[in-house]
């Protein structure tokens, strides 16, 4: 019987169960088999980039694990973006159609890390950083290193770093708004990233809509696993 | 017998009949490991720099210029340098007269027809390829087994007769293939060389290659017959007369999905959109630009739209 959900994916691995409540665990990618120990693979549905490699007995892609995970605290979701540590994933499950970038660091986690390094910042504290901004200024660069050398100049003319973090924000979430489709309702992100109120704030302005975030929105794959596995053993 | 380099759709029937042996070019590069300098397309780059290199035992080139690719043309150009090359337009708007002129020339090019019977002898393969088309759509044949077969319709692999006989051979294979997704592969082919049997593991069985299937169904026994039917080389013409086209051939091979593949710098990324818009089916567009095994990212992207046409079901 399936019991666990288990995410792997670039930089975090995650597991989730339901008896009977939600229960966690994140870990560094590298340390994925520490959250195992104990845990038969027949009780495992995994996800995330490697799901093939961890036991399991059901496997699902996070497009399908997004959607059930999603559905926990959503009914009816019309577009999910997952924004992960090294692609992005709009899915829009209206039209069963979805578009994953994993060709450009622009527009996923990793460039908020490469930022947030940068810094000398926790990516975590972008958020909060971005509370104090009071202006932003248009990076043109859509490319991760040479937006970092526009913002390293415009520190050189004197702008505050918190204008910048929000600045950068912005920048990332027009690369997002230009995946998503231009009559989607209800968008909900989920991924780490959504916890960066800054991010959200700008996607909002830019598509005129409310973005909704689960609760815990980097375990929704994990937990999506696990709604999937269970589903798919009463086939 | 002289061997002649082709690019996509160049009558066999005429180019056998002219005593030349045709070698589809594009059936070097989904293994190749060359990573030319100066590109757009993967495709033309690779044959182009081939040619250039010497690296191929040709005495000619027959380049399908107008009604397949500009890139095409150009890369064509260049490889003209090392070996005599002829253009071949095909009409936008199906003019048999103007491709019979088309083909008087190319054959011309070739020193003129010497075997016209060849062209029936052709013809008689394109019958047996169709066969194996059916088989295939009805589960008898693995994606990747018709493939193979299919897509050297194009050339024959430089010998009817043996061929055939290839042909002949092809075992029906076992395996039930009814649970799968029928998927037709529209576009270009994929320009990874292990893609059918990839979507085969994934659950998707491709019922419809629309490039071989061009390659195959057009076919005639003299010039005349030649220029009626090639006429309709579908990609060639305006869209709506392609999607047309597919609207029903899908219809009648009872696909579930699409898969449109496209490539680095091809116009046929640009038709995506109108592609979905006409043909109503679930679609998974696939951007490639180099050749080789299919990537994981591509893995990925296959057998999440195995998972959503299962939870379409
Ligand atoms: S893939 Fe496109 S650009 Fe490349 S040869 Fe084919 S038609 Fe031309």
């Amino acid at each position: 019987m399936i019991r666990y959900g288990v995410d792997v994916g670039s930089t975090t691995a995650k597991i989730v169960s339901l008896t009977p409540e939600l229960r966690y665990r994140i870990r560094e990618t590298r340390e994925w088999e520490t959250l195992l120990e104990g845990i038969p693979s027949h009780e495992i549905a995994s996800t995330g980039y490697f799901r093939h490699k961890i036991p399991h007995r059901v496997a699902a892609t996070e497009i399908t694990t997004a959607i059930y995970g999603v559905r926990e605290y959503i009914s009816d979701p019309e577009v999910i973006v997952d924004i992960g540590g090294q692609d992005t994933k709009v899915i829009d499950v209206q039209r069963n159609n979805f578009i994953v970038n994993d060709k450009c660091s622009a527009g996923t986690g990793a460039f908020l890390e490469f930022i947030a390094h940068h810094f000398g910042l926790r990516v975590t504290d972008l958020s909060e950083i971005h509370e104090k901004a009071t202006r932003t200024i248009k990076i043109n660069h859509t490319c991760s290193v040479f937006a970092l050398s526009e913002v390293v100049s415009h520190l050189v003319d004197g702008c505050r770093v918190e204008d910048l973090i929000a600045s950068i924000h912005q920048a990332f979430a027009e690369r997002i708004a230009q995946m998503i489709p231009d009559d989607a309702g209800e968008i909900v992100l989920i991924g780490g990233t959504a916890q960066n109120r800054g991010i959200i704030r700008a996607l909002e302005e830019i598509l005129g809509e409310r973005i909704y975030t689960p609760p815990n929105p980097q375990i929704i794959n994990a937990l999506g696993a696990l709604r999937y596995g269970e589903e798919r053993e009463e086939w | 017998m002289k061997t002649v380099g082709i690019t996509a759709l160049v009558p066999p029937e005429l180019v056998f009949a002219c005593g030349f042996k045709p070698f589809d070019l594009n059936n070097i590069v989904p293994t190749s490991d060359v990573r030319p300098r100066n590109k757009l397309c993967a495709w033309t780059a690779i044959w182009r720099e081939e040619i250039m290199n010497g690296k191929l035992d040709l005495d000619s080139l027959v380049v399908v210029a107008g009604g397949d690719c500009h890139n095409a043309l150009v890369d064509g150009e260049r490889a003209a340098e090392k070996i005599p090359a002829f253009y071949l337009f095909y009409p936008f708007d199906g003019d048999k007269d103007y491709l019979k002129s088309q083909f008087e020339r190319l054959s011309s090019f070739l020193g003129g027809i010497i075997d016209p019977e060849m062209m029936k002898t052709v013809k008689n393969v394109k019958k047996e390829l169709i066969k194996l088309d059916q088989m295939r759509v009805r589960g008898m044949v693995s994606s990747e087994l018709g493939f193979q077969y299919l897509i050297s319709g194009s050339d024959l692999q430089g010998d009817p007769t043996a061929f055939r006989e290839e042909l002949s051979r092809i075992p029906q294979e076992k395996g039930d293939r009814s649970s799968m997704h029928r998927v037709a592969l529209l576009g270009v082919p994929p320009i990874h060389h292990d893609f059918h049997r990839e979507a085969e593991k994934l659950g998707l069985h491709i019922a419809f290659d629309e490039m071989p299937f061009e390659f195959i169904r057009h076919t005639g026994a003299s010039l005349n017959e030649l220029a009626r039917d090639y006429a309709d080389y579908t990609f060639a013409r305006e869209l709506k007369y392609r999607f047309n086209f597919l609207e029903e051939e899908l219809k009648r091979r009872r696909v579930d999905a699409i898969i449109h593949c496209t490539q680095f710098a091809c116009h046929h990324t640009l038709e995506d959109g109108m592609l979905r818009e006409y043909l109503q089916y679930p679609t998974l567009t696939v951007h490639s630009d180099l050749p080789g095994p299919v990537p994981e990212q591509l893995k990925l992207r296959l057998e999440a739209f195995s998972e959503i046409l299962w939870r379409r079901r």
